[in-house]
């Protein structure tokens, strides 16, 4: 394990942050942390990166400070600095020894080599989150904590991140906490939920998936979509119906195999003009909210 | 680029190098001025049928405006200056972006005060060879000797000041609550300096020195003073450091 922490605690006054987290994560991974607002992944990436001292608890670290980096979840720099002095300074203080030319190379990566000589005042949100990604990478760190590295780039932006966050796997070990459930389901390995404090969840992404899916179908119909629903309602192995839009429904059924059989043959019956049905992949949101809740 | 650089281009780019070595100037240029011309100005804006008689302004004199003026605005400007570099934990995102990349907040620390209390230094030269060469100019010449070392002892004054500035930041995060604390301690130093035989051991007697000792002072009634603000600026600076290494963000 790269990162382990034991009863790891965080208390300001009587609001207690972390209480009790247990985090194991294997080097070379990618980890997603996700909760809702509040839940204390700020706070354990401040602790993990030095930045805040736990109230109790143990935290091991196998990698020194300066082959950590962290990616606060809104960088901003002084705002008479250019892009490319961020990243030089970023690399003379963790990496000196990595060639000059490659500050070139992570902003270009970053998409930001037109801009590497304006001033950071002058950037945008997006173009900050990305500058701040390039002066995490320079240093070729070992451990990366990204706080929402995506949370301020737009869908290509996201996706370049994503890419790079999967490229790393193997050759980097990276925390990655998000709100966007779908970015941690495509590159994390294991995933960690946390909840006022408590890590809840943490484990193999696909154990989490399989062990509390619940098996339901999307159904498309032409409007109105209740008398439908209430015909499924009705069924024995339709375990719940809920109206998701004016053409949609999500119909939760005892197994997949039975729904094969039996759902076409009640939407006929119900006489609803059926657009498409299909069944409903395991989702971390679906997981997120029923741990969550 | 460097935690060094960073503090240089944080002082030239913001224009704030410009604003210290210029405040310092025209004070170094106004005071002999004023100290020579006073009689006149007065004379023109004083009332009607009042006639403002003065001694003859010496050489000391021109020292003399200058050292109030620059004691006071110029202090100040040095202040602010200094603690918008020294409380870098109010800018937090970028404060995480170097605390995450240093081991000591030393690190951080030792370039923004001394380039900040070498910026201080170097207008107090700038504004002190001014007035220096006006009052050559204008009312005559000073004492070579005496000059470099009031000179010496003022900048001294001042790298403590900013020492003062890093001890204060490290404790509040704001800068200009660092800045106003810092204003106040160093009043409050005055103020206790003027109580007994107490002032001569402290710092804030060495920012009259240049004054006095163009008017034959002895140098050595300043060294007390000078011993202590060197010593009280490496504690400064090492409560700085070991205070912001604690401080979480």
């Amino acid at each position: 394990m790269i990162v382990e922490t034991s009863g790891l605690t965080k208390r300001y006054g009587s609001h207690t942050a972390l209480d009790g987290v247990d985090l194991a994560v294997t080097q070379g991974s990618v980890f997603g942390l996700v909760g809702p607002n509040g839940a204390g992944k700020t706070t354990l990436l401040g602790i993990l990166s030095g930045l805040r001292r736990p109230t109790a608890g143990d935290v091991h670290i196998t990698v020194p400070r300066r082959r950590m980096a962290l990616l606060p979840d809104t960088p901003q720099f002084d705002p008479w600095l250019t892009g490319a002095e961020v990243v030089g300074l970023a690399r003379t203080l963790v990496a000196p020894r990595v060639p000059r030319q490659r500050i070139d190379e992570v902003l270009s990566d970053a998409g930001l080599a037109e801009a590497a000589n304006r001033r950071v005042g002058g950037y945008s949100r997006g173009m900050l989150q990305r500058l701040g990604l390039a002066a995490t990478v320079i240093g070729e760190p070992d451990l990366l904590l990204l706080d929402e590295p995506a949370s301020a780039l737009d869908p290509a932006g996201r996706r370049e991140v994503l890419d790079l966050i999967a490229h790393l796997r193997g050759q980097a070990t990276v925390i990655l906490s998000s709100h966007i459930l779908g970015d941690v389901q495509e590159v994390c390995d294991a995933v960690g939920v946390m909840r006022a404090g408590r890590l809840i969840f943490q484990g193999a992404l696909a154990d989490l998936l399989v062990g509390r899916a619940v098996p339901a179908y999307r159904v498309h119909l032409r409007a109105p979509v209740e008398p439908a629903a209430d015909a499924l309602r009705a069924e024995d192995w339709v375990t719940s119906v809920g109206v998701t839009g004016a053409d949609s429904l999500r119909v939760g059924v005892r197994a997949l195999a039975e729904a094969e059989l039996r759902l076409p043959g009640a939407l006929a019956a119900a006489g609803a003009r059926v657009i498409s049905l299909a069944p409903l992949a395991p989702d971390l949101e679906d997981v997120y909210l029923e741990l969550t809740a | 680029m460097s935690l060094w650089r960073l503090e240089w281009l944080r002082l030239v780019r913001t224009r704030r190098l410009v604003a210290i070595l210029s405040i310092y100037l025209f004070f170094g240029l106004t005071g002999p001025l004023s100290a020579r011309y006073l009689s006149a100005i007065l004379g023109r804006v004083g009332p009607q049928g009042v006639k403002i008689e003065l001694p003859p302004p010496v050489p000391a004199d021109g020292v003399t405006q200058f050292v109030s003026n620059a004691s006071q605005i110029g202090l100040l400007v040095v202040i602010l200056v200094a603690a918008s570099a020294l409380a870098f934990d109010a800018r937090r995102e970028m404060a995480v972006f170097v605390r995450t990349r240093v081991d000591s907040v030393r690190e951080i620390l030792v370039p923004a005060f001394t380039v900040n209390a070498a910026a201080a230094v170097a207008g107090l030269v700038v504004g002190s060879l001014a007035a220096w060469y006006e009052t050559a100019v204008l009312l005559g010449g000073l004492p070579p000797g005496r000059m470099l070392v009031g000179i010496a002892f003022g900048g001294l004054y001042l790298v403590f000041a900013v020492a003062t500035v890093a001890a204060v930041a490290a404790v509040v995060r704001g800068v200009l609550a660092a800045a106003g604390i810092a204003v106040t301690v160093l009043l409050v130093l005055a103020v206790v300096g003027n109580i007994g035989s107490v002032g001569r051991w402290l710092p804030t007697s060495l920012v009259g020195a240049l004054d006095a000792l163009v008017r034959n002072a002895d140098p050595v009634d300043y060294l007390p003073a000078a011993a202590v603000a060197v010593a009280g600026t490496a504690a400064l600076v090492w409560f700085a450091a070991a205070v912001g290494a604690r401080r979480e963000l």
